[in-house]
């Protein structure tokens, strides 16, 4: 694919990065990128996972300091030394985690970090009209805590207008969103740029949107950047290829990049038809309450067969967490109970659900996974001691060389059994959970949004994992908001909405609108 | 002095600089085959010359802060009238010059020890214990009743004292337990409030006779202290080149290595790091908080008051006497030392004596005409001097971190 540059001067650009450099290490995060945002424009940076992409969009708003480097906006040189010289010079950003706090109202959450005396009307009035020009339906006294997680994505877009940012910077902004919240997003992005002459960056790894929503693209791998055209000059193959610097084939690697077709009715399902395999997993009612009293799981059925993969899909937000906080012994349950292979397991008990044979991969690895600062053996051997210690003392030898047996089966990149878990690259860290779940022989494995932060490679390795548990007997239950993923994977799925799942099907019958409703909360 | 454990299925890759003068207060990955310190050490893949770099930079960091420490010191000295080299030589004469001096500082270092470890044990269980100058206190006034009130004396008497001190100890760190894991009370409060409270039980203890208050005969009036431990109810004590010590300086070692070998190799120590470093992997993995941090707990107090026990029947402390402010303030002087020695039990071993020899050194000041009080002085400005590297390195990888971190997309 050859390069077709725009042809704009950078005198014109709103936004003109020029040979930025950073390095972390002996990682070279930004190699010499050059980029510029164009008034009236969406420019799409893609990349995988480390590609550099989130490095550079934190130099453009002053979180990082380049090591070299130029930054002109307007055709005039600036220094952006943190976020409040970023925000004078109009650049505003979109984060991807959400900060909001939720007890607040809209109001208040987009008052908030202002500067100088609190006036509420002006702030609501001001709400009401972004609101109005966007087409965003906020409500201005709503608790954010009550809203959807859509709708908070709103609140945040509106914190960033509000100061009528002339650059707006949208890092990765569909990853909480359905389908149809995304398409309205990007809707309104296109309004914003067209009829108001901002500048936009785009940041994504998903081509999808890419093709859909930008005027130019921009490609990273590897810090470098690799191409840059007009979007609509390549497809999809064509970008995946350059972003991942080979031609992608593989299916679940295809799935990793987002190009599955919107109608999936009919394509190729899983072969395995384990309807009559003995169900492995099986939670009967189950009720979660916060310690606020709301509702979090709400009287979820749900069951498992061996040799199964059942996907979870829904809206981040909607009580996957607390399933899988339930399925980790993280939490009690207080209503319902949870069957496994024929026998109930006592919830919140430690190490009842492990003991039992619930293997988790779970969602947060530095959460409820892995303990940083211990070894990778330790990592290894911490939920089942038993099995490299004699009389409660550990045996070393035993640890080590299972520890490495391990670690070849794996393919675990690290300097030996000995090293710190901190000192492992997250992907790798993520193979260490897999592996010492794995290596336990669960009867029923968890894994929760188990692709998340992994680059291509790593995903394909992850997923193709676990087909092959499933094959081997195990019920796997997958929660992921990629609908891709479970699409890809799963036998059968379930949408969760509000702590309740509100509808089933087989991967045969699936289409995405029917599971992209549901996941809005609309029982279909 | 440290227990070469946990790496005995071979030299750990990342350990860059064997021999370092100071290697015990530098961080790197603990001798007992953990990382029990936050990482300074150069990320993987970077070369020889920088990994030494850094080193260089740990060790001179260090020695510019005890510098510093020692410099304002000597001026505080010098400000209050004295002269800084005659209270150096005052200090290394009480403390190890002087004949005899040495066993006094190793008397002293018993009890920070074993206070130490075991706060080190309930530190690595993430908790934060406070309170073992009380621990000790109660664990010294259970060892004196069982001493001195049954009426029983010799050698099995001994241990009888230091089991019933152990209990006292824990059995006070256990009401923390409980409130802590039953009510959800922060234990960092109430045992540092309960140091109060065992003050009050061992005065009243003190002052009547039916617990700990000598009989009427052979004490002065209204004195208030128990009876003397009899001469066969005493540790032994040992006698090396002229110096003179208690053989609880043998069983403080033994535990100090025992400690750290416990938490390093055996599947209880291994639960307890779990806890202390991410409790929810823990729970996760089988270790309920209650059970093993109330037990993590439970231990600290047993030392404070197995602490308490060996100072009475160690006879450095109050002569074989429970007296009012017998704890002497061992039990806050042992938390610093768990502080300085981070979470390394091998390690306090080397800072008890340290701290001791500060405390005896200070008998001798008196002749240079300098307040004791200043060693107070000395020894706070050598806790941060010990304090502030690790401090400032965790600040500086953790800023690194935060901008090396973070790519999540």
């Amino acid at each position: 694919m050859s390069a077709q540059e725009p042809a704009t001067a950078a005198s014109s650009a709103a936004v003109h990065l020029d040979g930025i450099s950073k390095r972390y290490g002996s990682v070279q995060a930004c190699a010499d990128v050059d980029l510029m945002l164009q008034r009236g424009r969406i420019h799409g940076i893609l990349g995988e996972n480390g590609a550099g992409k989130s490095t550079l969009m934190k130099i453009l708003i002053g979180l990082v300091l380049p090591d070299a480097g130029s930054i002109d906006i307007d055709g005039e040189r600036v220094l952006i030394r943190d976020p409040l010289d970023a925000a004078r010079h109009g650049i505003g950003m979109v984060h991807q985690h959400f900060s909001l706090v939720e007890p607040l109202r809209v109001w208040e959450n987009v008052a908030l970090g202002e500067a100088g005396a609190l006036r509420p009307a002006e702030v609501r009035e001001r709400i009401v009209e972004i609101s109005d020009r966007y087409g965003l339906d906020v409500d201005p006294d709503a608790v954010v805590g009550d809203l959807p997680v859509g709708m908070r994505q709103r609140v945040e877009i509106i914190k960033c207008l509000r100061r009528d940012p002339s650059i707006l910077v949208f890092d990765e902004p569909t990853s909480v969103l359905t389908p149809a919240e995304s398409e309205q997003l990007f809707d309104t992005l296109r309004h914003a740029v067209v009829s108001e002459g901002r500048a936009v960056a785009l940041v994504s790894h998903k081509l999808d949107e890419i093709i859909a929503a930008t005027d130019e693209v921009t490609i990273m791998r590897q810090g470098r950047v690799v191409d840059h055209v007009a979007t609509d000059q390549v497809d999809a193959s064509g970008l995946a290829a350059a972003m991942v610097g080979r031609s992608v084939s593989l299916r679940s690697e295809r799935v990793a990049l987002g190009l599955v077709d919107a109608d999936v009715r009919g394509t190729e399902v899983p072969d395995t038809e384990p309807d009559l395999a003995p169900e492995v997993l099986r939670l009967d009612g189950v009720t979660v309450r916060d310690r606020d009293g709301r509702t979090v799981l709400d009287r979820l059925d749900l069951g498992v067969r061996a040799g199964e993969i059942v996907g979870v899909a829904g809206v981040e937000g909607n009580g996957q967490r607390q399933l899988a906080d339930v399925l980790s012994s993280l939490t009690g349950v207080d209503e319902g109970r949870v069957v496994v292979d024929g026998d109930e397991i006592p919830t919140g008990k430690a190490g009842a659900m492990a003991a039992g044979g619930v293997g988790v991969i779970p969602e947060d690895r530095h959460d409820s996974g892995v303990v940083l600062e211990m070894t990778v053996a330790e990592n290894l051997w911490l939920v089942d001691p038993g099995r490299v210690s004699r009389r409660n003392v550990l045996d070393h030898r035993t640890m080590r060389r299972t520890t490495e047996e391990l670690i070849d089966e794996f393919e675990i990149s690290c300097s030996g059994p000995d090293s710190p878990l901190f000192s492992l690259s997250g992907g790798n860290q993520q193979r260490v959970v897999l592996a010492r779940e794995l290596s336990h022989e669960p009867t029923v494995l968890v894994a929760a949004q188990p692709t998340r932060g992994l680059d291509v490679g790593a995903i394909e390795y992850m997923t193709d994992r676990l087909r092959r548990t499933a094959e081997s007997g195990v019920g796997v239950l997958l929660i992921s908001s990629e609908l891709e993923e479970i699409l890809d994977l799963a036998h059968r799925i379930v949408v969760i909405s509000d702590g309740r799942i509100i509808g089933e099907m087989d991967r045969a019958d699936a289409d995405l609108a029917r599971i992209g409703s549901l996941m809005g909360g609309h029982a279909a | 002095m440290s227990v070469d454990d946990g790496t005995t299925t071979g030299p750990p890759t990342t350990r860059p600089h064997d021999g370092v003068a100071a290697e015990d207060l530098v961080p790197e990955m603990g001798t007992d085959g953990t990382l029990t310190e936050e990482p300074h050490h150069a990320p993987p893949g970077t070369s020889m010359a920088d990994r030494l770099r850094s080193v260089g930079e740990v060790v001179g960091l260090y020695a510019v802060c005890i510098a510093i420490a020692l410099g304002l010191s000597a001026l505080l000295v010098q400000a209050t009238g004295g002269s800084p080299s005659e209270v150096l030589s005052a200090l290394l004469d009480g403390s190890i010059r002087g004949p005899g001096r040495i066993g006094a500082t190793i008397g002293v270092a018993v009890p920070l020890l074993l206070v130490a470890i075991g706060t080190i044990v309930s530190n690595r269980a993430g908790l934060v214990n406070i309170g073992q100058e009380g621990q000790l206190y109660i664990g010294a006034a259970f060892g004196a009743y069982f001493g001195t009130k049954l009426g029983w004396s010799g050698p099995g008497v001994i241990v009888l004292l230091l089991v019933a001190s152990v209990i006292g100890g824990a059995l006070w760190a256990g009401i923390a337990g409980v409130l802590r894991y039953r009510r959800g009370v922060p234990e960092v409060l109430t045992t540092l409030l309960l140091v109060t409270i065992a003050a009050q039980l061992a005065g009243y203890g003190l002052k009547n006779q039916w617990l700990l208050l000598a009989p009427a005969e052979g004490r002065a009036n209204r004195q208030q202290i128990s009876q003397q431990l009899p001469d066969d109810t005493r540790l032994p004590r040992v006698t090396w080149f002229g110096n003179e010590f208690p053989i609880s300086a043998f069983i403080a070692i033994l535990l100090a290595l025992l400690v750290a070998a416990v938490l390093a190799r055996t599947v209880w120590g291994l639960r307890i790091r779990m806890l202390g470093h991410n409790p929810r992997t823990a729970q996760r993995a089988g270790v309920a908080a209650s059970r093993y941090g109330g037990g993590a707990l439970l231990i600290s107090g047993a030392f404070a008051g197995l602490a308490g026990g060996m100072m009475l029947a160690g006879g450095d402390f109050g002569n074989y006497t429970l007296v009012p402010g017998f704890p002497s303030q061992i039990g806050w002087t042992g938390l610093l030392v768990a502080l300085v020695s981070r979470q390394r039990a091998s390690a306090a071993i080397a800072i008890a004596l340290v701290f001791a020899g500060l405390r005896t050194g200070s008998g001798f000041l008196a002749a240079t005409g300098v307040e004791r009080r200043i060693t107070d002085v000395v020894q706070g400005l050598l806790v941060l001097a010990l304090l502030i590297p690790p401090a400032l390195l965790f600040l500086r990888e953790r800023r690194r971190a935060m901008n090396s971190g973070g790519d999540r997309t």
